[in-house]
Parts: structure tokens; C-alpha cells; sequence
């Protein structure tokens, strides 16, 4: 019996020990910060939307937003050093396996996007010093760039699953179709409206108010969008909100290298409404773009030819934007990104520890060419002109480019504008977008303009079958990567790459 | 932690209280005197002790000088024990005595080790949970291996000596460098996971030989640096496998790869014996294929660059080629035949020491032993030292109350190059470049020749591989502590035992690299020059183990095991990296020295595990015929979220034994053991991260307008379930003619579920590019046989023979649809073969083109129908064969490789692609015969062999390819040179065509028999011995991979998919040179 009675205590001791184990095998990391911990104060919430711009910094998001808005247009031209899928994708010949139809750096911003605007309220049953306001104001800031990197989703892709839940565990993990362009749209502009009210005017600090999202910023992406969209009167409402809050103005350009320097290299110059704000800490991908000796790309020689020209009789008297600002004429060089001074004489280069100039997402210039081509198209022809003409002035624009478009004539004045464009936004990721925006208008009105443009960097011998794939607008949309149609059985391919 | 100590404490506290009940009060004074019984002098120093009834020492005392003594005991219940080294020891009661005289008589006996021979007698088998059983009661699939058998390799590590030996179990080679490690497969990869390596188990304890994914090794291989260099082969005693899921299922979560359970040496009664062992080799790498020279590599390039794109090449730019003596730095650089291989190989050799002390009394027991192995590899620039040092005590305080304690220190210090490419880089670097710098005049000056840049490019694709040998490095520094306790107290003695282990693991690692500017030629502007690293990491973990073994007497017919097993483990890992690049000179080599530190990097990290688990175990025999086990695990893992922590696994298993049965009865003069197994098991595999079950939250290390942003890091992973091995098997056991002849079979399937992938991808809109799930499921199935005989044995000769052969393949049931199903080789990838994932099929096909030799002329190039007719095209015109028309459209010139067109379509295409081969072996194994003369001369030879399987010959290929500036094999010279030239050997073609597609070229049969190793051992007989005054003494020689037979035209058959598991993975043999052969000597002697 005394037996049994110690085989049973014996036997009971592992038990016991066992449950007070259940605690013991619960262990958190240490050098991180779990979920459940996190979204305590609003400093965390702070914390998580510079984690969001931050993110933006990070490779390839601007290559990708460079890549989409450029190589497909005629500005920038290949060098012996352009990878085989940059090549394809100014060349038009691009496959679904194509490394630049990856948009996994945009959704990777959006998700943290999605966490924020989530998560974000949690904190108000822990820190009672949040206020309504200002939980409101970093959830504008998340719903901006969210809409911000849908917009460009739109732009490039056409058609794109629509994300709007954080991805905290995998039992969030779900299989999404595709959605139209007008319900891509529709989810833009609901997180630009959420965001609007909310968002604040300023930070009270130059450089946050062009680094992150401010209610102006959010006006400018609603300008643009309603503008790809072909919504004229919305565009202009919002464009002239940015107007007349009169905080931006045009940086003077009668000095070359002060403009240069202003806009540019040191950024954050009251012309700029919202642009990415590199440093020291994180380099911009532009040095082994543009700038190292295997830089992959360089300005097209039309650059000089056709869009900014040079007035050889006066050599005093050219675009404050071209040679010095843009481009270095002598080897196309992409100027904007590689300089560290800018005007004629004594152009430096930039070494790899200064190569931060920012990535300019808007400017207010854009916001004035905005709503320049939506009082076009809204039959206010002469308006629109007043506006190009302060843009052209500003910056010393030659006469040789002044087309003198009859302001009765929308579709002139669009083209006029068009053009201007491409001077001022050189390289800044815009000119496919302008292109193809000018080009679906009134169901493709001007599609011929958009053939020109790409057959620029087409080989001479494929430059018809270009012109015919172009020809398909569904080519224009690029096709979704293969690696999403393995991972997302509900995901089907865009129609051209079918 | 915490909590492991406070439980150990309270099982001490436990023994020590239940010890101190049976302390007893009064007091009795006894004397007397210890003599020799045969002479009557007395002996001094005698120990005299009060021993109560369980055997327990009261007090003792020893004699004076005259052999008197006086002891005050506790209880004259108790009784006197009197021992004396040579003397029989003598116990008698006390009984009311005061005077108690001990005549001791001289022991003859004692001090002769009894060898034990024959199976019946082997001591039982340990499966490292704490039950023993015999080995002809066991009812899973066991193997073991006595390190006896082992003795007289070369191998510094134990996974070096067992391979080949044991069926079912795969060791795959690795670099060959000092201190490289193997991948140990049992029965098979179980898992797509990256983890396939088994669990060792060292002395009852698991014992991590796992590196963390996050520790980095630099451009150095991970395999490099093993931890089961940790443990000598000189100190083990035995090695038992555990295949089969009901044998590892007491291992439970740990164990779905199988169990390799080490036991180590531990003191025998006696008096004390010094052993000495000393090994000494020789390493020699063989004769590599044969390169080209430099005047032949300079004809080469010119020729390739100009069939490329019909333009000479440019001298003036690339005066690496233009040999002229105007230009005498040039000239002198680049006018050399420069044989690199033989530059940067050295003679390799090792010498390992170690000298081992056992013996023990009635009460104490020792083993120590201390070693130290020196090892210099074939590469310059790679060596190995090692010290280890080993004490395992054995106490018994009673007859009920025993403890063990043991501790072992390793230190290693390994020497390995910066980067382990240095071998390729040499077989391909230019061989008219010059190995040290020449001047304007002709004279060598004693300068590393490291141009920044030449044609054949730069750093990293390049270097000088004598400087990145003696220059550069990378040093792995271990130590490694295990202390280890254990106590043992019979409950009730026979019956219930209780045991305790304790184990502390310290285990740190230093990595340190450089890599010197001299190597690269790199210019200080850039960030690889002079860059310097240094990382540790510092691993703790204890592990306890509370075993209570039941053994109940339950008269003849029953025998009953049972065990309750209580197990926790809890690992610590701390990394720290310090690196930093621009340090001002090469031989400024620590990150501790200011640089510029722009580029360097610092970074930490620290994680934890614990895991526990709760075993019950038992073994039954009915009639010694009928046996039975059965077991069920409970596992918790902290890796898991809680809707996951816990995984139970069960097996069962029996064993028939069909000679005990009655009716076999007349056969009993010669079977000794006629047995038939079945058993049924599972066992679990965590996930190799921590924290994955947690969303966790992660800094940006850069700031965004100076403030910090925070992102979500990893998704939580809550439906991560254990990965799951079910596994079944059947064996027979034939034991005859009293242990000579044994045949023992096995055939299993191991099903596992839930695989665990790491990497499987998710759409990117999740934010996420992959996470880890659970995916599929998998078979790997096969059978075994292992057969050891003596088929001749007389007075004067035995003689052994040994064999073993396995199968096992492997098979993908069931998979994620996420899962790809095709390896991203793509068609007119030159070099890359075509993998599928097939449901149902085993792995490791490999599908590519047929090669047809070369297109003599252009007239070969028109495309032919199926029946030999040219292809007319829709206007008459003539049709040229085609290369993946009309996407990549290469139009086939004469000099390119011909690939048979299977559709007779002109065109070579997917459609062409058919299936060439299979790169798992089918059969795999060892054998060897054993030859012994008059006891005393003892021949050992060891074969070992894969059959039916093909290699894929990447050292032809990537030494014929003539696609860039690499150095190539003299095989090329026979290349195509002119139109009309009958070849096989494709024409040169700079970086462009289909030269060297993934075709049959490549594609060799590559069953071999490798003679392994050869023995012979002379023994000193006894008479001999007697004279030297040694206990036993020993010579050996042994030579290693002298010969292996293959049809196989490459320089090593023997080559397995290493590294993480990956279905589309194929074998592919890079070597260039065959592996080294290995000579040694070996001395033992006892004392």
C-alpha cells in the first residue's frame, strides 16, 4: 500500500510541475516589439506612420515609380549598363515574368498603411492623451498614401486587387480579385475624402510639411486623379483649394544654379507641395541610376532637341530648366538627380555619400498645369494659357517652343500643355502618365501622339510591331507578374498578356 | 530558467531528505589490524569503512602504519568494509564485535578486463531515455556502431567515420577542409523544410549541433564549422541510430529526422589504465583535370571573342593578350603559365593525441581523458586545432543512491579561407597571368599581382586566389562547456528507480574575417577593401530530465519496463557583428580599429526557445517470445502560438520472436534468434524561427525627417501547426550460428504531414513576399538490409564479412497549389536543367535536350524532316535548324552544339526537352571484409557504394563551356575550329549561343564502388606486452580512398543535394578534382 501511495506521488510530480509549465514555454522576443504590446501611446502611432513614409525610401518603391513614369515615354534612353528588363520595358517588349511589373514594394507601403488605419484607434483605451484630432490627423496621413500608391497602381496597372486590411496574422491572409479602374478609383477617392478634413495644414516645420502628407497634399492627388479620370470640375476645385491658401509659390529661376539648388538639391523649397524626403541615413537608388559610370540611364538627345531647344543665335537666353537643370547637354546626364550644382558653368557630379536628393511627387507647378488642362477642357482656353505663360516665364522658356495655341482649340492647348509638362517634370516620373492621359482622352482621340512617343527607344527594325502592340490599349496597362498569378488563383491576367 | 532551477533543487532536496531518515544515533568504538593473509605483514593505508544496510559509507578511517586502525560506528547494525588495491575486498557484519581483524587476500582476478564477446552479451542498448533494453528485445529499426570499429579511421569527426556504415543513413561529403562538416540524412529527407539533419543525443541528453540561420559565416560556408567536432571519436563507446518513428517517438518533437544516439566512455572497476592514442595522416589531393596552359588559353579568347560577334578582339584595350615585349609590364604580367591549383595546394596533415585515464574502485569510478588534434588542410590558408578535455565520474554514495558528473570542454580553432571559392577561382582565373607582380624590367618583386580590374573582371567575380588564400581569412573560435549531473536513487531497489539530470551548455562561437586589399586590387574608395569582421554568438541552454523507471518482478514468464519521462530544454542564443570596411592598411585586420565608418555595420539580436516534454514508455515481454512497447509523448514548444503549443506522438511496436516458439525448437542448434518486428509511430518537427506565432513590430534603421518609424516585421503565423511524421515499419531478424551469421531487414514508410515551408510565397499585396506554412505532404518509403557474417573462422583466422544496402526515395503526396511546380530554369538557359514537382513521383528527374555533337559545316545546319528530307519553306527557300523559334529565333551556325530535334520540326524547343535521368541514388551502401590472424593481425576494409543514378558532370561543364574568360580544360583543344572539322567539342563562342544547354552531354551514369578504407592492425601479444610492462599495445596503418570504380568520367561521383531540401534541387558535381587520399598511421598504448 505504501507502495502504490509513492508510485502515485511519484507519479503526480510531473503533473504538477507541468501545468506551471504552460506559463514558462510563453516567451516574447526580445529585440523586437509584439503586437499585442504595441499600439499603446500615440507616440507609437507616430512611430508607425514615419514607418510608413520610411518605407517609401526603401528600394525599389522609387525605382518602380521612376521605371513606370519614364521608361516607356521617350525622355530617357538606355546605356550599355540597362538591365535586360528595364531594356524590355522601353523596348515594349514586356513578359509578365519581367522584374519591373513587381508591385510588391507598393503593397508593402499600403499594408503598413492599412495597420495604421486599423490599429491606430487602440491606443485611445490606453493613452487618454490622444485626442480625436490628432488620431484623426496620422489615420489622414495613412489614408493618403494609401490612396497616393493606388492612384499610381491605377495608372500602371489598370486593374489591381484592392487591400484595405492590415495583414496582422495569416488568418487575414484572404485570395483577391482584380477590380476595375472605376473601383480602384472609387476606393482613392474615399480615403482621399476620409482624409481631407482631417489632414492638417501644416506641422509647423518647413521640411515635415513637404515630407509628409498635409491637406494640400491630399488636394494635389484629388486633382490628379479626377483629372485621369476626366473630371474636370472636380480637378480644378481641388486644385484651387492649394491655390488659394496661398502658401506655395513658383522658386524664382533668374539664377540658374540658386533655382537648381532651391528646388532641387536642397529640396523642401516652397514650390514643393510633397516629395520623399532621402538623407544621409538612406541614399536614393539615383547614384547607380543615373550617376555611377553603370549608370542605367541617360537623357534622350530629344530632350534638348525637341523639348527644351537651343536658341543658337542667343546663348545667354535659354530654359532655366534645361542644360544645368535637367540634363548636362555635354554627356545626358540626368542633372536633376546626379548634380550638386546646378547651372551652366561648373556643373559638379554628386559622390554616393551626397546622394539624397529627394523624389518630387508634387509640385506647385503641377498644381497650376493641372488645372491649366482642366480649364481646357472645361472650354476656358484663355485662362489656361495665363497659367502655362507664368510657368514658361518663371523659367525663361524659349520662344521656339511657344506652339501659340488658339485658346478656342482645347485640344491644342492640351497638347501645348502636354509639352510643357515634359519641360518642367523632366524625369520626375510623370511623362508616361501626361502621355497617356493626353492620349485616352475622348476615348483615345489622340492615340497617335502616344505611338510617336514610344517607338522613340524602339529599335529601328521593330518599331512597327511596337507601333502595333501600342495600338491595343490594353497594352498600355502593364501586365500583373507571375508571381501573383502563382500565389493568387482569383487573380487573372491583364488582357493584352493573356 | 528560473523554473528548471527550482525544479532541480527540489528533487535534490527530495534525495537528500529521504537519505538523512535513516541516520541512526549510537556510538561504538572497534578496532584491529589489516594484514596480508599470506605473509601476515601488515598493510598501512588501508581504507576501513561503516557501510549501513543500502551500502551507504558511514564514516571510515584508514590503518596506520603498523595496519591498526579504529573506527567509532554509528550502528552495530552495520557493517565494516575493507578494501585495498590488489587485495580482495572484505565485508563483514559488526554485530556487537570490538575487535574485528581483516586478513585480505591478494586478487589475481580483478585487475584482467573481461572482453565481451558474442551478441547475447553485448550490454543493452540505449535509446537515450533512460529504459535498457537488450538488443534482441528491441522492436524498432536500431542500428549501432561500436566505436571500436571506428578506432583506426583518419576521420576527426564522428560523422567522417560513420560513413557508408550504417544502412539507411546517408552522410553526404562536404569541402574537405579542416573542420568541414557532412549533412546527415537518416532514411531520407523527411522535410521540405530547410532542416534535415537528425537529433543527437549525447549521454541521454539532446545536444544542439545547429547553427542559427541568422549567424553569418561571411562568404564562407556555413558547413564549414561543425559542432560535432565538439565531440572526440576517441571518447565514444558507442553510436545507436534510431530509424523508425516508434523509436525516435520518446524523442518526440525533435525527432522526425531521425536519432543518432553517442554514448561516451565511462570508468570501469579496476586499477587505473592510461591509454594513449596517437593518429597521424597525410591528406594529398589527387591530380585535377588538366588546364590549359597560358600560350593555349591565349589562343582561346581571341578566337571565342571573334566567332561571338565577327570582330577581332581589341589588343589595345585588353593587352592581357597582346604579348608584346615593347610593352614590357604588360609583357611580364601577362606572358605566363601560371599553374594556379598547384599555387594555392598545399600537403595536408594532422596528428591527434590523446591520452585517456579509467579505472575506478568499489565506489568511484573515472574516465578523463584530454586531446588534441592539429590538422592542416590541402587549401593554404585552412588548419584546425583542437583541445578537448572529458571527465565523466561515476559515485555510489549507497547501494540505493548513486551520481554521475561530467564535464567537457572543447576548444576549436579553425582557419578557413575568406571565401571557399578560392578552388574555383583558381581552376578558372587566366593561366598567362602572373601570381606576383613583375616590374618594368622583368624582375619578380614579391607583390601579390591584384589588378583592380582585367578582362576577366573584377572582385568579386575574380581575384588572385594565392593572395585571398594567404591574405585573407576567416577564423571560427569555439568553446564549448557541458557540465553534466545526474543522480540515481532506487526507490525501491529492483523495482523503482528515479533518476535526475541536470546539463548546462555553454557554447560559444567567434567568427572573425578579413579580407585584404592586396587580394581584390580593389581601390580604397570602395567599401570592400579592408573590410573587417567580427561576430559571437553566445548560446546557454540547460536541459533537465527526470526519469522514473518502473521495473516490476513479475516472475519468469513476464518482463515489464515502464518509464515516465519529464524532460525541459531552454536555449539562449545572443549574436553580436561588428564589421567595418576602409581600415587603413591590410594589416590593420580587427573591426575594434577606427575606419571609416560610414560603411560599417554593428548589429545584435537574441532570441530563446524552451520546450518540454512529458514521455511515457513502456516495454512488455510474454514468454521472451511476445514483446511489446508502446509509447505516447507530449511535446510543448514555445515556438508555437497556444492554439498549437502542444503535439502528442504515439508509437507502438512489437517484436515476434519466431525461434522461441516450440515448433522451432529443432532448429534452436543453429538460429539463434529468429524475430519478426512491427511498429507504428509519430514523431513532430517545430519550425526552426522563434516568435513566428507573434505580429511583430520592427525599427527602420534609417530615420524619416529625424524621426524613427516603426513597421509591422512579420505577420503573427497562428495556424502554424507541428509538422508531422507518421511512420511505419517492418523488420525481421535472422541470428545464427551463435552470433555469425546475422541478417537483420527492414522496410518502412515515413509519411510526413503538415510539412513545415519556410519560404512559400504569398501575393504581394499582402505586404508580404512569403511566410512560413504548413504545405503537404510527403513519403519517403524504402527498405533496408544489413548482414554481418564470419563466414570462416579456425584457431588462427576469422574471417568477416560485412554488408549493407538501402533504398529509399522520396515521394510528394499532396502540396500547397501555392507551391510551385517548376524550377525557374528557363529554355535557352545555358548550364540549367529542367525539374518538375510531380504528385507521385519520386524527386530528382532532371529533363533537358539530347545532345547530337556538333554542326560540322553549313550544309548540316538545314533542317531535316523525320525522314532525313531537307524542310522546304512556302517559297522553296532552304530552312535552317532553329533555336527556340520565334521567341528567341537563334539560327544554328556550323561549329554550334547540335541538340537532336525530337518533333522534326527545325526547331529546337520545349518540345525537345525529354527526360534524362535521375540524380537519387537507388541503392546505396557498404561493405567490408575483416580478416584477423592468431588474434594479433587484423585487416579491415571498407567499401562503400551508390548505384543507379546519374551525376550531372558540372566540372565538364563549366571546363568546355568556352562561354567566357575562365581558364577551360585541355579538352577544348579538340574544338571546331574551321567548317568541315569532325568534332564533338562545340567552337568557342564568347558569351553568346546555346553551347552548353542542359542536355544528355553532361548527364553520366555514376554508380560506383568506392574502396573507402583499408586497415591493418597488429596488435602486441601478451607475452610481449608482459616484458614492456604495457597493458596492451597496438600499431595500425590506414589508407583512404584509394580506388573507386565508376563509369563516371568526372572526379567525384559521390556527391549529394546539400543544403536545405528543395524539390527541384538535382545533383550536380562541380569537383574538379577527386577526393583527397588520406594515409595514417596510428599508435595505442596502454599502460
Amino acid at each position: 500500500m505504501r507502495k502504490i501511495k509513492y508510485i502515485c506521488l511519484w507519479g503526480l510530480l510531473p503533473f504538477v510541475l507541468f501545468t506551471g509549465c504552460n506559463k514558462w514555454l510563453e516567451l516574447k522576443p526580445v529585440d523586437g516589439i509584439v503586437g499585442e504590446d504595441f499600439w499603446k501611446t500615440k507616440e507609437q502611432i507616430q512611430a508607425a506612420v514615419m514607418g510608413i513614409y520610411a518605407s517609401m525610401l526603401q528600394e525599389p518603391l522609387v525605382e518602380n515609380l521612376f521605371a513606370w513614369g519614364e521608361l516607356r515615354a521617350e525622355m530617357v534612353t538606355s546605356t550599355g549598363r540597362t538591365s535586360t528588363d528595364e531594356l524590355n520595358l522601353m523596348q515594349a517588349n514586356v513578359l509578365p515574368s519581367n522584374s519591373l511589373t513587381n508591385w510588391a514594394a507598393l503593397y508593402r507601403t499600403i499594408n503598413y498603411c492599412n495597420t495604421v488605419i486599423e490599429f491606430a484607434p487602440r491606443v485611445k483605451e490606453t493613452d487618454p492623451t490622444l485626442t480625436d484630432d490628432a488620431l484623426a490627423a496620422y489615420q489622414a496621413e495613412a489614408y493618403g498614401v494609401r490612396a497616393l500608391l493606388y492612384f499610381y497602381l491605377l495608372r500602371t496597372f489598370g486593374e489591381v486587387p484592392l487591400r484595405i486590411k492590415a495583414t496582422a496574422s495569416d488568418e487575414t491572409l484572404e485570395q483577391l480579385p482584380k477590380r476595375s479602374k472605376e473601383e480602384v478609383f472609387a476606393q482613392i477617392m474615399a480615403d482621399l475624402n476620409q482624409a481631407e478634413p482631417h489632414a492638417v495644414t501644416s506641422y509647423g516645420n518647413q521640411a515635415q510639411d513637404k515630407g509628409r502628407m498635409t491637406r494640400y497634399t491630399i488636394n494635389a492627388i484629388q486633382a490628379d486623379a479626377y483629372l485621369w479620370m476626366d473630371d474636370y470640375e472636380n480637378c480644378l476645385k481641388a486644385c484651387d483649394k492649394i491655390i488659394s491658401s496661398s502658401k506655395f509659390g513658383l522658386i524664382n529661376a533668374e539664377f540658374q544654379s540658386d533655382f537648381f539648388n532651391t528646388l532641387y538639391v536642397k529640396g523642401n523649397s516652397n514650390e514643393s507641395i510633397f516629395e520623399l524626403q532621402f538623407d544621409a541615413q538612406a541614399l536614393n537608388p539615383f547614384y547607380s541610376m543615373f550617376i555611377e559610370s553603370n549608370r542605367h540611364f541617360v537623357a534622350s538627345s530629344l530632350v534638348m532637341d525637341e523639348f527644351y531647344k537651343v536658341d543658337l543665335t542667343d546663348l545667354t537666353n535659354y530654359d532655366r530648366r534645361a542644360n544645368g537643370t535637367s540634363v548636362r547637354a555635354s554627356d545626358f546626364l540626368i542633372w536633376k538627380f546626379a548634380g550638386a550644382t546646378g547651372g551652366q558653368e561648373n556643373m559638379e557630379i554628386k559622390v554616393l555619400e551626397d546622394s539624397y536628393t529627394h523624389w518630387f511627387i508634387y509640385r506647385y507647378a503641377d498644381i497650376l498645369l493641372m488645372k491649366a488642362e482642366a480649364l481646357t477642357w472645361l472650354g476656358r482656353g484663355a485662362e489656361a494659357l495665363v497659367l502655362v505663360k507664368r510657368i514658361r516665364d518663371r523659367a525663361h522658356a524659349l520662344e521656339e517652343t511657344d506652339t501659340q495655341p488658339s485658346s478656342e482649340n482645347p485640344q491644342s492647348v492640351a497638347e501645348f500643355i502636354l509639352n510643357e509638362r515634359a519641360r518642367e517634370f523632366a524625369f520626375e516620373g510623370k511623362r508616361w502618365f501626361d502621355v497617356l492621359r493626353y492620349a485616352k482622352r475622348n476615348q483615345y482621340a489622340e492615340l497617335n501622339t502616344l505611338l510617336e512617343t514610344v517607338v522613340q527607344n524602339a529599335p529601328g527594325n521593330t518599331q512597327n510591331t511596337v507601333r502595333n502592340k501600342y495600338r491595343d490599349v490594353n497594352s498600355h496597362y502593364l501586365p500583373i507578374n507571375e508571381y501573383e498569378l502563382q500565389t493568387d488563383k482569383e487573380l487573372i491576367q491583364n488582357p493584352f498578356y493573356k | 530558467m528560473n523554473a528548471n532551477i527550482k525544479k532541480s533543487c527540489f528533487v535534490l532536496l527530495a534525495f537528500l531528505f529521504l537519505t538523512m531518515l535513516t541516520m541512526a544515533q549510537e556510538t561504538v568504538t572497534i578496532r584491529g589490524k589489516v594484514t596480508d593473509k599470506s605473509n601476515g605483514q601488515s598493510l598501512p593505508g588501508v581504507s576501513v569503512v561503516e557501510l549501513d544496510k543500502d551500502g551507504r559509507t558511514i564514516t571510515a578511517v584508514s590503518t596506520d602504519i603498523s595496519g591498526n586502525y579504529l573506527i567509532k560506528v554509528k550502528s552495530t547494525e552495520n557493517r565494516l568494509s575493507v578494501s585495498y588495491l590488489g587485495y580482495r575486498s572484505e565485508v563483514r557484519p559488526i554485530q556487537g564485535q570490538s575487535v574485528m581483524n581483516f586478513p585480505l587476500v591478494v586478487n589475481v582476478n580483478e585487475l584482467e578486463g573481461v572482453e565481451v564477446i558474442g551478441l547475447k552479451r553485448r550490454p543493452p542498448l540505449d535509446n537515450g531515455t533512460g529504459l535498457m533494453i537488450q538488443e534482441r528485445d528491441l522492436t524498432g529499426a536500431v542500428s549501432r556502431v561500436d566505436a571500436k570499429d571506428l578506432a583506426e579511421l583518419t576521420a576527426t569527426s564522428i560523422d567522417q567515420a560513420l560513413q557508408g556504415r550504417l544502412p539507411g543513413v546517408d552522410f553526404g561529403t562536404t569541402t574537405g577542409d579542416p573542420g568541414a562538416g557532412m549533412s546527415i540524412r537518416i532514411r531520407g529527407t523527411a522535410s521540405i523544410n530547410g532542416s534535415a539533419e537528425p537529433l543527437i543525443v549525447l549521454d541521454g541528453m539532446p545536444y544542439d549541433v545547429e547553427i542559427p540561420d541568422d549567424f553569418n559565416f561571411g562568404s564562407a560556408d556555413e558547413q564549414g564549422y561543425a559542432q560535432l567536432l565538439n565531440i572526440t571519436p576517441a571518447d565514444i563507446k558507442d553510436i545507436t541510430v534510431l530509424k523508425d518513428a516508434a523509436s525516435t517517438a520518446v524523442w518526440g518533437a525533435k525527432a522526425a529526422n531521425g536519432v543518432l544516439v553517442i554514448n561516451t566512455k565511462r570508468g570501469e572497476l579496476g586499477k587505473p589504465v592510461i591509454t594513449y592514442n596517437l593518429r597521424s595522416s597525410l591528406y594529398k589531393q589527387p591530380k585535377a583535370i588538366p588546364m590549359l596552359t597560358g600560350d593555349q588559353f591565349s589562343m582561346l579568347i581571341p578566337e571565342m571573342v571573334m566567332n561571338a560577334d565577327g570582330l577581332p578582339l581589341n589588343l589595345q584595350t585588353n593587352k592581357e593578350f597582346l604579348y608584346d615585349p615593347n610593352d614590357p609590364y604588360w609583357y611580364y604580367n601577362y606572358s605566363n603559365n601560371t599553374d594556379w591549383i598547384s599555387e594555392i595546394t598545399q600537403l595536408g596533415y594532422s596528428h591527434d593525441h590523446n591520452v585517456s585515464m579509467t579505472g575506478g574502485g568499489s565506489k568511484a569510478r573515472y574516465y578523463a581523458s584530454v586531446g588534441y588534434l592539429g590538422q592542416q588542410g590541402t587549401t593554404k590558408g585552412t588548419a584546425l586545432d583542437r583541445i578537448n578535455t572529458k571527465i565523466n565520474l561515476d559515485y555510489i554514495v549507497s547501494k540505493r543512491l548513486r551520481f554521475r558528473t561530467d564535464i567537457t570542454y572543447a576548444y576549436i580553432n579553425q582557419d578557413l579561407n575568406y571565401t571557399n571559392g578560392i578552388r574555383s577561382v583558381a581552376y578558372n582565373k587566366m593561366p598567362n597571368m602572373a601570381v606576383y607582380e613583375y616590374d618594368m624590367y622583368g624582375n619578380q618583386t614579391p607583390v601579390y599581382f591584384s589588378p583592380a580590374q582585367n578582362i576577366q573582371g573584377r572582385y568579386t567575380a575574380t581575384y588572385n586566389p594565392l593572395a585571398m588564400a594567404m591574405e585573407g581569412f576567416g577564423k571560427a573560435l569555439g568553446q564549448r562547456i557541458t557540465p553534466r549531473f545526474n543522480l540515481q536513487y532506487d526507490i525501491v531497489p529492483e523495482w523503482l528507480l528515479a533518476t535526475a539530470d541536470l546539463q548546462f551548455d555553454i557554447n560559444n562561437t567567434k567568427f572573425k574575417n578579413f579580407l585584404p586589399q592586396d587580394a581584390t586590387g580593389r581601390p580604397f574608395t570602395e567599401s570592400v577593401v579592408n573590410s573587417s569582421a567580427d561576430q559571437d554568438l553566445d548560446r546557454f541552454s540547460v536541459a533537465s530530465k527526470i526519469n522514473i523507471l518502473f521495473t516490476p518482478k513479475l516472475g519468469e514468464q513476464h518482463t515489464l519496463q515502464s518509464l515516465l519521462s519529464l524532460q525541459t530544454s531552454d536555449d539562449k542564443n545572443e549574436r553580436q557583428y561588428t564589421g567595418v570596411t576602409n581600415l587603413a592598411s591590410s594589416i590593420l585586420q580587427d573591426p575594434a580599429i577606427p575606419a571609416r565608418t560610414a560603411t560599417g555595420t554593428l548589429s545584435a539580436s537574441a532570441d530563446q526557445a524552451r520546450s518540454m516534454g512529458l514521455l511515457l514508455n513502456a516495454q512488455y515481454g510474454f514468454l521472451d517470445r511476445y514483446i511489446f512497447n508502446a509509447s505516447i509523448r507530449m511535446d510543448g514548444n514555445s515556438r508555437f502560438g497556444p492554439q498549437h503549443r502542444y503535439g502528442y506522438f504515439p508509437g507502438f511496436s512489437g517484436r515476434w520472436r519466431v525461434s522461441g516458439e516450440p515448433f522451432m525448437q529443432k532448429y534452436a542448434r543453429f538460429i539463434d534468434d529468429l524475430s519478426l518486428r512491427a511498429s507504428y509511430g509519430h514523431a513532430g518537427h517545430a519550425p526552426r524561427s522563434n516568435y513566428m506565432f507573434y505580429n511583430q513590430y520592427n525599427n527602420f534603421d534609417w530615420s524619416y525627417l529625424g524621426m524613427s518609424g516603426v513597421y509591422p516585421s512579420t505577420m503573427a503565423l497562428n495556424n502554424l501547426r507541428w509538422e508531422t511524421l507518421v511512420g511505419s515499419n517492418l523488420g525481421f531478424n535472422l541470428w545464427m550460428f551463435k552470433g555469425r551469421f546475422r541478417l537483420d531487414g527492414e522496410v518502412y514508410r515515413n509519411r510526413t504531414k503538415d510539412m513545415i515551408y519556410e519560404n512559400l510565397m504569398l501575393p504581394s499585396y499582402t505586404g508580404y513576399s512569403s511566410a512560413t506554412f504548413n504545405v503537404g505532404t510527403m513519403d519517403n518509403q524504402g527498405w533496408e538490409l544489413s548482414l554481418n557474417t564470419q563466414p570462416y573462422k579456425s584457431k588462427n583466422w576469422i574471417i568477416g564479412f560485412d554488408f549493407n544496402i538501402a533504398r529509399n526515395y522520396n515521394v510528394v503526396r499532396e502540396v500547397s497549389e501555392f507551391f510551385p511546380r517548376e524550377n525557374s530554369a528557363e529554355i535557352g538557359q545555358n548550364g540549367k536543367y529542367k525539374t518538375y514537382l510531380q504528385i507521385g513521383n519520386p524527386f530528382g528527374s532532371i529533363y533537358g535536350f539530347r545532345y547530337k555533337g556538333v554542326y560540322a559545316d553549313e550544309e548540316a545546319t538545314i533542317a531535316k524532316d523525320a525522314h532525313g528530307n531537307p524542310i522546304i519553306g512556302p517559297n522553296g527557300q532552304t530552312i535552317y535548324m532553329r533555336f527556340n523559334y520565334p521567341l528567341t529565333d537563334y539560327v544554328f551556325q556550323p561549329g554550334d552544339a547540335r541538340y537532336e530535334d525530337v518533333n522534326y520540326d527545325g526547331n529546337i524547343d520545349y518540345k525537345d526537352m525529354v527526360y534524362l535521368g535521375n540524380t537519387v541514388p537507388k541503392y546505396t551502401g557498404g561493405f567490408g571484409l575483416n580478416v584477423t590472424f592468431k588474434g594479433t593481425w587484423r585487416l579491415q576494409t571498407f567499401f562503400s557504394y551508390r548505384l543507379q543514378y546519374d551525376m550531372i558532370n558540372g566540372g565538364t561543364m563549366n571546363t568546355t563551356n568556352m562561354y567566357g574568360f575562365n581558364n577551360q580544360s585541355t579538352a577544348v583543344l579538340s574544338r571546331w575550329r574551321n567548317p568541315g572539322d569532325q568534332t564533338d567539342m562545340p567552337r568557342a563562342l564568347y558569351r553568346t549561343g546555346y553551347n552548353w544547354l542542359g542536355s544528355d552531354r553532361y548527364v553520366e551514369d555514376a554508380s560506383f564502388v568506392r574502396f573507402k578504407s583499408v586497415t591493418l592492425r597488429y596488435n602486441v601479444p601478451n607475452e610481449t606486452l608482459k616484458r614492456f610492462g604495457l597493458k596492451n599495445a597496438a600499431f595500425y596503418i590506414t589508407a583512404e580512398n584509394l580506388y573507386t570504380w565508376t563509369k563516371y568520367t568526372g572526379q567525384d561521383p559521390d556527391v549529394t543535394i546539400r543544403g536545405n531540401v528543395d524539390p527541384f534541387k538535382y545533383a550536380q558535381d562541380n569537383n574538379l578534382t577527386p577526393p583527397t587520399k588520406n594515409f595514417a598511421l596510428g599508435i595505442t598504448l596502454g599502460f
